[in-house]
């Protein structure tokens, strides 16, 4: 009975030290040299363990593909209609590309700067609810993303890291969740260009002027 | 001078005095009260300044008990002075956990959202806009801040240009711990430098010695009006800081040891910065340090900054 | 024979307390110029208190200090002292050391600068702080003491050792001598060796606290310890022979000799400053670079910020123009120049050591922002306060020392004296040992032959 008590912790403590020799052997093989300063903060790794982690939500986009016309409703919101609303009934003139002179009357608030690129190269000419990819293959709106990673495939792949984009929430996910935008929340489709801004705050902390006693 | 010496006058209780020595003492009881009322502002310290708060000891010989007690009296001073009902807590470093931070400089854009999330989370002085990130503007070609420029206020990104937000690095090595003469300042088990606001004697050794200008002085009691205090605050983190003491960037401690990402992050409308544990491998810090050529800023000085930059 | 003699007088229970109530009525007497010169530095350290008491209330805001600038006048002033205290040793070195008689006789006129200055630069420390009512924090056993990792407590504890061991000496051998008796060599001979070390240890902590900055390129130099201790040599003379022309003018006999060795001194380390100030300048010029902007900053200004240019070009100029006037033939015959030379010299090293070292140093920011410091009212007020202050220590010090140390006041013992003896007060500055009753000791030591321990210590 005692030397079964002192066992067990021994034999756990022996798997606990062979499962650290064992991740860190596997980590390190395949690790590049690495400075001095990461060497010294990943001498000391951490087991992974296994508590379940919360979901990342990523707001994709619902409903149809839409299009802002040059309309407001009586609040003063900018009416958006769905592109299949009209084309579905008429063809889109696919030869228009981005680097042309503005669009067609209807599509006049629209700007549309996306390299090389024409309406159909991402809207799906047989259905205007959805997209299509390169090879014709048809994708729902809110798999978006797709769409993009096909050339963004660098910020796709960071995306999928989670170095690109930015996120709110929890960075410790077995703590909760994390929210992630999708591409279109900060680029539009249309323009990706990220926007200019305007700095809303600056120090003042007594900066440039140390004359004034008190100020 | 030396007849007059010798000559006496007659005063009550006193006696038989001489001249000179009632002079003298006449002269010393004049001094003293001119001292009295030279020093007399510091009566202005009355009310402000409490037994408790002068006798308290440092952090790290409170009990649990002498905890509970101090916070309680912070919540009420912040009640009095502030008008603000506030939570303070005090979240201890998570075991195995070491932070990092990224900013990825081809993203950030310079707009400064980073700043003033800063100075909100954390209850800055609201008239000198105090924050813990200072982002400057610099030229492509050059990581010499002798070209930066921290007070732009024209629209960005400036064509030539990249922004690079500079914060406390929460140092390996750091340099301002070293110097502190009291122990006010210390690196926490999860690598977060942290100050004891009430321990603190304001000599500012650490900001001279800090390479980053990363630590900032109160030099007055800050002023935030009470609808807009942060009441979530931690201890070592955002509680409203005495004047005189220093202060500097904590990771958003109090966010951060709950698994939130700090405020500046989600602050960040580019998604240019990444935070997280440097010592879990899967963590998106590390796929940053994996996969990204970073640097630190100085890395000659040997500080081993754990917020490292890169472009992409 | 001191022990029989000891036995045969009083206690130290009736003699200590008669000394240092004698100390206070000698402290307190002096001709109308005493006086003025007393109140008005009474006044201007008055005008410093209540500065201080309102930084301390409203927060130093008051000051120009700033982030970026987050030290200023109270440090330049601190650094500068630190230096001036040191710079006593030169006194003491040739008096004990090396038993140079006259400078024995007046050596403790560089001790008690060293208490003054001291005094001063805990002072100067003092108004420093953001939290002056934490101060106990630094104290070892009842704070918490980053020692020895931190510096500042290696400064906290050198200037205060320096003071203790220089009030020691200083108190010992007041004491002895108002007690007519020769003072001990085993009392106070180790401490003025230990003294002499130390001497040297508080400026070269003071250097470590900023060559240890790595992140300040300015301050980082291996020469940072060296300058200090030369410029220190070259101030604190300078003080103590300025001190020594106004004793003489005040009536004290001071001879030519010890003055001129300090001159010869001076000579030294004067040249010794200017070439290791040329050295560093070299230095920081030739190759340039980055780290070089701090320099440029301060002799030329940067980026059309030039707030500190006048400030060492003066000191620059008042260095060579010193320099060149203690190297004169006529710096050894001319009490005029070599106080010229003093003044010179004392206010060129208090820009070029005090605000032309701490400014710099922070001047470009560590991320190159630009943003200059002056001092303004409240700091200079504050200052200004400190030095009176120090200035009235040293005066009632020299008061009470001198006279002593001449054997121009000694102990009576009060079965001998007369009760009315002790309220008769004779000015300080008017010589009249003739007047006390004489006991056997005084005349087996009498003034004018003495010379402290050696004597003692002689075969």
């Amino acid at each position: 009975m005692m030397r079964g008590r002192v066992l067990i912790p021994i034999v756990v403590l022996a798997a606990l030290l062979l499962s650290i020799g064992l991740v860190r052997f596997m980590t390190s093989a395949g690790a590049s040299p690495r400075s001095e300063f990461l060497a010294a903060t990943m001498s000391t790794e951490a087991v992974p363990d296994e508590t379940p982690r919360w979901l990342v939500e990523i707001s994709l986009p619902d409903g149809r593909p839409r299009v802002v016309t040059d309309r407001v409703d009586s609040m003063g919101r900018a009416v958006t209609v769905s592109c299949a609303s009209c084309h579905s009934n008429f063809d889109a003139n696919t030869a228009r590309r981005s680097s042309d002179e503005p669009p067609m009357a209807f599509h006049q608030g629209l700007t549309f700067q996306h390299g090389n690129l024409s309406c159909v190269t991402c809207h799906n000419p047989d259905d205007y609810n959805a997209l299509r990819l390169a090879d014709g293959t048809r994708i729902e709106y809110r798999d978006v993303m797709l769409s993009c990673a096909q050339c963004h495939a660098p910020q796709a792949r960071d995306y999928e890291r989670g170095l690109h984009g930015g996120m709110t929430g929890f960075w410790d996910r077995t703590k909760g969740p994390q929210k992630r935008k999708s591409c279109i929340d900060c680029h539009d489709p249309h323009a990706p260009k990220f926007p200019s801004m305007t700095p809303t705050f600056k120090p003042l902390d007594r900066f440039l002027e140390p004359t004034g006693p008190g100020d | 001078m030396s007849d007059s010496d010798k000559r006496t006058i007659s005063l009550p209780v006193l006696g038989e005095v001489s001249r000179r020595t009632a002079l003298k003492a006449g002269g010393a009881t004049l001094g003293l009260a001119a001292f009295a009322a030279a020093v007399s502002p510091l009566a202005g310290l009355r009310g402000r300044l409490s037994a408790q708060e002068l006798m308290q000891r440092h952090y790290k010989e409170l009990s649990a008990d002498d905890k509970a007690k101090i916070f309680e009296r912070l919540e009420n001073e912040a009640k009095e002075r502030y008008g603000a009902d506030v939570k303070i807590k005090d979240p201890k470093a998570i075991p195995g956990v070491r932070y990092g931070y990224a900013i990825n400089l081809s993203v950030c854009n310079g707009n400064g959202a980073c700043m003033e999330a800063c100075h909100r989370e954390n209850n800055h002085d609201r008239s000198t806009n105090q924050s813990y990130i200072r982002v400057f503007e610099m030229p492509i070609g050059t990581t010499d801040f002798k070209h930066g420029d921290s007070t732009y206020t024209h629209d960005v990104p400036r064509e030539g240009k990249y922004y690079l937000p500079v914060q406390c690095f929460q140092c390996e090595n750091p340099p301002c711990v070293d110097v502190c003469p009291v122990e006010a300042t210390w690196q926490e088990e999860d690598g977060i430098v942290v100050v004891d606001y009430n321990w603190c004697i304001g000599c500012r050794y650490c900001q001279a010695a800090c390479p980053y200008h990363a630590r900032r002085f109160n030099w007055k009691e800050p002023q935030i009006p009470a609808e807009e205090v942060n009441p979530d605050q931690g201890y070592l983190s955002n509680r409203i800081r005495p004047a005189g003491v220093v202060e500097k960037c904590h990771f958003c401690l109090h966010r951060t040891r709950e698994g939130r990402q700090p405020a500046c992050l989600e602050a960040c409308p580019t998604g240019a910065r990444i935070f997280g544990n440097l010592l879990d491998p899967e963590s998106e810090i590390r796929t940053v340090l994996r996969t990204k050529r970073v640097f630190v800023l100085k890395e000659e000085l040997g500080a081993r900054p754990t917020l490292f930059y890169f472009f992409d | 024979m001191a022990i029989q003699a000891q036995q045969a007088r009083p206690g130290h229970l009736v003699s200590y307390p008669r000394f240092l109530w004698r100390s206070l009525v000698m402290a307190t007497d002096g001709s109308l110029a005493f006086y003025a010169w007393m109140t008005m530095l009474t006044a201007v350290a008055l005008v410093g208190a209540n500065a201080w008491a309102n930084q301390v209330v409203d927060g130093m805001i008051v000051t120009n200090m700033t982030d970026h600038v987050s030290w200023g006048l109270y440090i330049a002033n601190f650094t500068f002292m630190v230096g001036v205290a040191a710079g006593g040793v030169m006194m003491v070195i040739p008096g004990y050391l090396y038993r140079n008689k006259e400078m024995h006789d007046v050596v403790i006129i560089g001790e008690l600068l060293a208490i003054a200055a001291i005094v001063m630069c805990l002072l100067f420390v003092t108004v420093d702080l953001g939290r002056p009512d934490r101060f106990w924090h630094l104290i070892p056993g009842l704070g918490r003491f980053n020692f020895p990792i931190s510096m500042l407590t290696w400064d906290v504890i050198v200037l205060n050792g320096y003071l203790l061991l220089n009030l020691h000496i200083c108190g010992y051998l007041l004491y002895i001598r108002y007690l007519g008796k020769k003072p001990e060599p085993r009392w106070y001979v180790p401490f003025v060796m230990i003294s002499i070390v130390w001497a040297v240890s508080i400026h070269t902590v003071t250097a470590f606290l900023f060559s240890g900055l790595g992140g300040r390129p300015f301050w980082k130099s291996a020469l940072l310890a060296p300058q200090f201790l030369a410029s220190a040599f070259v101030a604190g003379p300078a003080f103590l022979i300025l001190t020594m022309f106004v004793l003489r003018r005040v009536g004290v006999a001071i001879s030519d000799r010890p003055i001129q060795l300090l001159v010869q001194i001076i000579r030294v380390t004067v040249l010794i400053n200017l070439l290791m100030l040329g050295s560093k300048l070299f230095t920081e010029f030739y190759a340039g670079g980055s780290y070089t902007k701090h320099t440029t900053y301060l002799f030329f200004g940067w980026e059309g910020h030039n707030a500190l240019v006048p400030w060492i070009w003066t000191a620059i100029a008042l260095n060579l123009i010193a320099a060149v006037l203690f190297l004169l033939p006529a710096a050894m015959r001319s009490a005029r120049v070599v106080a010229i030379a003093c003044v010179l010299a004392f206010v060129g090293l208090w820009i070029e050591k005090g605000m032309g070292l701490i400014v710099p140093g922070f001047v470009p920011s560590t991320l190159s922002e630009m943003v200059e410091y002056v001092p303004n009212l409240t700091e200079w007020q504050v200052s200004a306060g400190i030095w009176a202050f120090g200035l009235m220590i040293y005066t009632v010090a020299l008061k009470i020392a001198i006279p002593i140390m001449r054997g121009e006041e000694r102990f009576i013992p009060p079965a001998e004296s007369d009760p009315a003896e002790t309220i008769h007060d004779p000015p300080a500055d008017q010589p009249h040992a003739g007047e006390a009753p004489v006991t056997d000791q005084t005349q087996a030591d009498p003034p004018e032959s003495d010379s402290g321990g050696e004597s003692g210590r002689g075969p």
